[in-house]
């Protein structure tokens, strides 16, 4: 999985900046993903790409239990969101409907990487590898679970 | 072996453990009109029905017009959101609280109103602040649409187990009307950060707690979500029961769940907790909000902060400090005293009980709202609006000049008529100072309802503890 980086060094990212509480309405997720970010990030829309991977700080995607929020960043192209750390109902929402990988990083891969870096990320060697920069880090593994929900694409296509 | 009041709750709704993770039974589940629709869709899709449509309660909440309720609803999408609930409760036969019923309000405030809420059960709802629920010793949690059709689907729900926080309340308030539940969640917020209860289950204990009525014990549990915390829970005791004693859903056998929950509803003396906070309440004053996140929080007595002197040092939280001050419009220094307010919002599921309006009731009696100022009261539900209407508290408020609306989410949210125009500022007893929350550009400072009502006559915040409050 490869992409480029759309960094926000922000902590406390949270779901009303991620997609505003009027746009909750909205049933046409091509047409929630227009409002991604909106909140923090007027131009995010624009800039967007298919395969885009989101950096930021801790607690990403607090507040509300939408899953809106998930969905609206995946279907604008957002493959993975790489932060310190994130709440717990973003997370589990962004795992149960295969929507994006929620990958939790440490400190120095946080510092390091740069907004348009580009990125490879390999899940089976919990591995980033930032091809600008040369440099690998290593991402937090997710729970066994968390693991098979994910290789089987959403909540509803795992069998246990 | 010693066990937590949570991991009680826990290990009796325990069904399985896999890989890690455990699949927890569901004893009730609220749903109301906006995380609900795709999960009915994805049911239908899947030809799945609601396995307990009978443990199933819905009404519609977040997207409510707060006036005249005899109007058609203006806004289409909220109506197709309002009668699409209305169809799923139909079709797949669950109890719905609609638009027009005597029950119907915020899913929180109804759920233990008529005594859905229940000691020792788990609770999920498509809403981040079910978390109120905890306040009568329930693991009461929030959940996304993924989850809200996983549990109409099978009533179970897989999870990690979350950690334990103990967060320990004690001391003596001098002015427990003035300095209230809300001012002691925000402080405790204030001190752990937005995100210290990340993957815990926070447990309120101590002689403070003890104290406080119910009401007060939702607005505590409710806020536990802006800590960090899944949830927060309260161990049951005798005023819970009488609370709960004769509400509408309670079960027959009343008596006999309640010397069960008596025995088994309880932290044993040395459980122990993964985590442990103490709070002293002797020191804590009225708290106000300043910045864009509930951590973001002074003393009423206190000034604006300068970036660098809130980040103490952290580079990032100076950063966040700085964007949220431009944000807020504000000065670094300016007493708090002196911050002008344009709107006053009383409601939300924080704050919109009964005793949260019989409270801001005291302040208003006999004054008029400031003529700068545009101020509303939005009960918690019709049940809640009803029974102030017979004390004559919608009288008070309406002859200070204040609005007395149908009850909902209303202005916590900015997904209904009720919004913030861009740069007005609020002084709110909803639980998010979130940027846009309340309307793009709004902004947002968290109060309890003493403190709203005494910045509607006022025109800017006061300390409550100088007014008279009897």
């Amino acid at each position: 999985m490869k992409g480029s980086v759309i960094k926000y060094d922000k902590d406390d990212i949270d779901t009303d900046v991620i997609l505003p509480g009027p746009y909750l309405k909205i049933h046409d997720y091509g047409e929630l993903a227009k409002h991604a970010m909106e909140g923090l990030d007027k131009d995010f829309h624009k800039r967007v790409k298919p395969g885009d991977f989101i950096v930021a700080g801790r607690n990403f995607g607090c507040g509300s239990s939408r899953e809106h929020a998930p969905i609206a960043l995946s279907y604008s192209g957002i493959k993975a969101v790489l932060a310190l750390s994130f709440a717990r109902i973003f997370y589990r929402n962004a795992v149960d409907g295969a929507f994006l990988l929620p990958i939790e990083i440490e400190e120095n891969a946080y510092k390091d990487i740069s907004d348009s870096d580009f990125l490879e990320i390999d899940i089976s060697k919990n591995e980033i590898k930032n091809l600008t920069k040369n440099k690998t880090y290593k991402m937090k593994p997710f729970p066994e679970l968390v693991g098979k929900i994910i290789s089987a694409g959403g909540l509803f296509n795992y069998k246990p | 072996m010693t066990k937590t009041l949570f991991e009680k709750i826990w290990n009796s709704h325990l069904i399985d453990e896999q890989d890690g993770r455990s699949l927890l039974y569901i004893d009730r589940h609220l749903v109301h009109e906006v995380t609900s629709p795709q999960a009915f869709d994805g049911l239908r899709m899947n030809k799945r029905k609601v396995r307990r449509p009978d443990l199933t309660f819905a009404t519609m909440d977040h997207n409510v017009p707060t006036n005249n309720r005899s109007l058609p609803i203006v806004d289409q999408t909220s109506a197709m959101q309002i009668q699409a609930l209305e169809r799923n409760c139909k079709e797949f036969g669950i109890q719905l609280f609609d638009i027009n019923s005597p029950n119907q309000g915020i899913v929180h405030v109804i759920g233990p109103e008529l005594g859905i809420t229940l000691p020792g059960t788990t609770i999920v709802c498509g809403d981040s602040h079910t978390s109120t629920q905890g306040a009568f010793g329930a693991f009461a949690f929030g959940i996304g649409t993924s989850d809200v059709e996983h549990v109409l689907a099978t009533q179970c729900i897989w999870m990690e187990k979350p950690n334990t926080f103990e967060i320990k309340i004690e001391g003596k308030r001098k002015n427990p009307h003035a300095v209230t539940a809300k001012d002691i969640i925000l402080s405790i917020i204030r001190e752990i950060g937005t995100g210290g209860g990340v993957g815990c289950v926070f447990e309120y204990k101590g002689e403070v707690v003890s104290e406080f009525s119910m009401e007060q014990r939702m607005t505590i549990c409710n806020m536990s979500i802006e800590g960090g915390a899944r949830a927060g829970l309260v161990a049951p005791d005798e005023k819970t029961f009488q609370y709960l004693k004769g509400r509408r859903y309670i079960p027959k056998n009343y008596d006999e769940y309640v010397e069960y929950w008596k025995e088994n509803l309880k932290t044993d003396s040395g459980a122990k907790f993964d985590k442990s906070f103490t709070i002293c309440t002797d020191k804590i004053v009225p708290q106000v909000s300043w910045g864009t996140n509930p951590a973001m929080t002074v003393d009423v007595t206190g000034s604006v902060p300068f970036a660098e002197e809130y980040a103490k040092g952290n580079p990032e939280e100076e950063k966040a400090a700085n964007r949220a001050l431009q944000y807020m419009g504000l000065k670094p220094g300016t007493p708090i005293t002196d911050i002008t307010v344009d709107r006053v919002f009383i409601g939300s599921c924080t704050n919109s009980r009964l005793e949260d309006l019989i409270e801001a009731s005291t302040i208003v009696k006999g004054k008029k709202v400031s003529p700068k100022v545009r101020a509303m009261i939005v009960p918690g539900s019709q049940n809640v609006k009803k029974q102030a209407e017979e004390i004559g508290l919608d009288k008070i408020f309406k002859d200070a000049g204040f609005e007395w609306r149908e009850s909902g989410c209303s202005m916590c949210l900015g997904m209904n008529p009720d919004i913030l125009a861009t740069g007005e500022r609020c002084a709110s007893t909803s639980n998010r100072n979130f940027e846009g929350r309340q309307g793009t550009g709004g902004r947002t400072h968290l109060v309890s309802p003493v403190m709203a009502a005494a910045a509607s006559i006022y025109g800017h915040f006061v300390d409550v503890r100088e007014m008279d409050l009897n």
